[in-house]
């Protein structure tokens, strides 16, 4: 069997001075190989140069300058003056930043499991290609389609008290009043806010499970029929296995998400009551545009980015499945 | 790969310490405004003036533009309308990047943010050569005045008044033209008219929404003489803890509450539906805006079924909330005189008449003649109030009553829906004075 390099030094005529070890081939065959490479890699270069431009500009660069905002104390309007560290310095003493943080983690904490459960729930259901699994993957689909500002603003008239269909409904149901106000309470509205999430989150779930248990093959599952294993020994078994990838992306996903969360409390709650209700987005929000204290907002920012980037790290090494783990003890 | 790597990370660092290069170039803040000396100042100006205005004075900002061109070939102005949530974001970032517009009819809340660094120019000599200043909304030319120079005037008018349901009055044996003066006469009315049931209510107000509250209560705490601020901006204080009048109007709003003379869905009223039960009839008295409710209701119910008076504080007086915007001429502004050419057409009193019509209250008390009573009752009312009107002169005042979380809201809330007054004052006093401190001009 020949190698590549042996191969293209028999067709590839000379075109340079050789480089490196001389091999089958003589001289020649070398630097026919080194300009080959050299050439692959100028293409190489140039084909990702536009996308490398895209992100240096429009990721990179701002990232930047963010990082330099956040050492000084930048006003909306004024004049300001490199400080250092010492918005990061307040932010670790800042009680509502703290509150902020910790108010943003219980939420991610809540709502994480029921979205994959209802998600994996969804996906199993309409998984089959049965009669109606088109309409059902559309609807539940539909909610994040629709948009969480638009539900937010429709949820906000639907849990009124009084007036609501979530109030109509529960009380002909005998589980909660007529007059019960969902977002003027702590514990009222971050109930309704994590039911409405679930609701609007799984669908996505949904379809990213959804797209690995079609890639299963079938054999397997026929496989298990023969050694007669239940249907939930072939889900544990056979299926959750398999979707190792698929359910690490879904929960990083959730859980970055869930830790950007700002439309929903923003419209239903405005943070309220107080700040109780407050995540760690809008409260860079206020500092940045009803405070004016921009260059404090930023150094928020920052540090809400690297958190999620180690907690999606550990989410990746935790999550990783045996084929990564095998090419990572390889190399 | 290993080179290509390596130019990856090289072009990031070269990126990133470009950018912390140009931005350490210096700080941009705007050039302190050189008032402008020639007597030809707002005079036959030419050419365009760009005048960014907030969306909710749009019906008004579209009129007054339109004529404005019609009858100015030479000088044009082009309209560009804000959303509410991003003027003062808008405006900054323009100030900033050096291309701000030749006008702006700003908040005038918003207003001492931008005087007290220069971004404004300063108008006060050519306020002064106007012939009616002594006319002029005192609020608005407040909150346009830092250390005594003038950078605002008064564009339009958005009063708080005290609505009331004149048919609801007389159902409950009460003087439909006697509308209630004083903190004891809004409760006792409240009272008879929430006797007659059938899903009518004495009062109602917006209790989620700490803006409206701000709009709506104030007034009477200024009636009785009293303010939540003290001194100007460079030394202000917090005046909450023992403000009689505060804890009168707090107390007011209590009694609506546990009496139940307010709907039930007053709690969770965002703002969203606030008057709509009034203009729905179903409510007696309503504290509110002028074009709030004029908006709200067909015109041929004004006078007839609804009605407004000013809004009293505890013991008689009465005062007004100076909503509404101010006109400002960025220092960066390329056609300053062809936008001081336009506020003075626009302060105009053929102009300032129009503004009924338009959901707005005239800034000029002037205006107020017996023809304009006779055609505008209701406006009427609020233009008078306008003279013994107030708006607070603070840094903060967005942190402070138009948010969830600032001590306003929390302290209304404490109060009226909890019950405990004095910890609702020392919320109150201890939010006002952090965000004070904060906030202090460097």
């Amino acid at each position: 069997m020949t190698t590549p390099n042996r191969v293209l030094s028999r067709r590839v005529p000379l075109i340079g001075h050789a480089t490196g070890q001389p091999r089958d081939g003589g001289r020649n065959g070398t630097i026919r190989w080194s300009s080959l490479k050299a050439r692959q890699t100028r293409t190489g270069i140039a084909l990702i140069a536009p996308a490398f431009a895209m992100v240096a500009i429009f990721v990179l660069f701002p990232l930047g300058f963010a990082v330099y905002i956040s050492l000084t104390n930048w006003p909306l309007i004024g004049s300001y003056h490199f400080i250092g560290a010492q918005n990061y310095t307040e932010l670790i003493h800042d009680p509502q930043f703290i509150h902020s943080v910790l108010f943003t983690l219980l939420y991610t904490a809540i709502v994480t499991g029921p979205i994959f459960i209802v998600g994996y729930a969804m996906a199993v259901l309409v998984r089959s290609g049965r009669f109606g699994s088109v309409f059902f993957r559309t609807a539940f689909f539909l909610p994040f389609i629709v948009g969480l500002a638009t539900e937010s603003f429709m949820a906000l008239l639907e849990l009124q008290p009084d007036s609501g269909a979530a109030d109509f409904l529960l009380a002909k149901l005998h589980l909660a009043s007529i007059h019960t106000a969902w977002t003027v309470s702590y514990g009222l509205s971050l109930t309704a806010i994590c039911v409405f999430v679930t609701w609007f989150a799984s669908g996505l779930t949904m379809m990213l499970l959804m797209a690995g248990m079609q890639g299963i093959p079938a054999e397997l599952y026929e496989a298990a029929n023969v050694d007669g294993a239940t249907w939930w020994q072939k889900e544990i078994r056979i299926t959750i296995p398999l979707l190792r990838r698929n359910i690490a992306l879904a929960l990083i996903i959730s859980v970055i998400g869930s830790f950007l969360a700002f439309n929903q409390f923003y419209i239903l709650t405005e943070g309220g009551p107080g700040t109780s209700t407050q995540p760690v987005v809008m409260w860079i929000y206020e500092e940045a545009f009803v405070q004016y204290h921009l260059g404090y907002a930023t150094a928020g920012a920052i540090t809400l980015v690297v958190v999620t980037g180690i907690i999606s790290a550990v989410q990746f090494y935790l999550l990783r499945d045996e084929r990564d783990q095998k090419k990572a003890v390889r190399r | 790969m290993k080179l290509q790597r390596r130019q990856a990370l090289v072009v990031a660092a070269a990126t990133t310490l470009l950018a912390a290069t140009a931005a350490g170039c210096g700080s941009s803040s705007p050039s302190s405004s050189t008032p402008a000396t020639s007597s030809t100042f707002g005079v036959n100006a030419t050419g365009t003036v760009q005048f960014w205005a907030r969306t909710v004075s749009k019906t008004l900002a579209q009129k007054l533009v339109s004529e404005f061109n019609a009858t100015h070939k030479n000088l044009q102005v082009k309209l560009t309308l804000t959303s509410i949530n991003d003027d003062t974001t808008s405006l900054a970032t323009s100030i900033r990047a050096g291309d701000p517009p030749d006008v702006v009819g700003l908040n005038d809340i918003d207003m001492p943010s931008f005087t007290s660094n220069g971004s404004f120019m300063n108008l006060t000599q050519y306020i002064n050569k106007l012939p009616y200043k002594a006319d002029l909304s005192p609020g608005h030319l407040g909150l346009g005045t830092y250390n005594g120079q003038e950078y605002g005037v008064p564009y339009w008018a958005d009063l708080s008044v005290l609505w009331y349901n004149k048919t609801l009055f007389s159902q409950a044996g009460l003087n439909p033209n006697d509308p209630p003066t004083t903190y004891a006469q809004i409760l006792s009315d409240a009272q008879a008219i929430n006797k007659l049931g059938h899903g009518i209510n004495g009062f109602t107000f917006a209790g989620d929404c700490e803006g409206c509250l701000g709009f709506t209560v104030q007034p009477g705490i200024w009636a009785d003489g009293s303010y939540l601020t003290n001194g100007p901006i460079a030394t202000q204080t917090a005046n909450i803890t023992g403000n009689t009048a505060l804890t009168q109007a707090l107390t007011l709003y209590r009694e609506m509450w546990t009496q139940h003379l307010v709907p039930d869905n007053v709690r969770t009223d965002d703002g969203t539906t606030w008057g709509e039960d009034f203009a729905a009839g179903k409510i007696g008295i309503m504290p509110g805006g002028y074009g709030q409710v004029v908006d709200l209701v067909k015109p041929s119910q004004l006078g007839t079924e609804f009605m407004d008076s000013p809004l009293p504080g505890t013991n008689g007086g009465y005062s007004t909330f100076d909503g509404g915007d101010d006109f400002a001429i960025p220092a960066a502004a390329k056609n300053p005189s062809g936008a001081w050419e336009f506020i003075q057409w626009v302060l105009e009193t053929q102009q300032q008449e129009q503004y009924p019509g338009l959901g707005a209250t005239p800034v000029r008390t002037d205006v107020l003649t017996p023809a304009f009573s006779a055609a505008h009752p209701e406006d009427a009312v609020a233009l008078k109030a306008l003279a013994k009107g107030y708006a607070p002169v603070t840094m903060v005042y967005n942190q402070m009553f138009n948010e969830a979380g600032g001590p306003w809201f929390q302290m209304f809330t404490t109060a009226v829906y909890d019950g405990n007054m004095t910890l609702a004052l020392q919320q109150g006093q201890s939010g006002l004075a952090r965000l004070i401190q904060q906030n202090a001009p460097s």
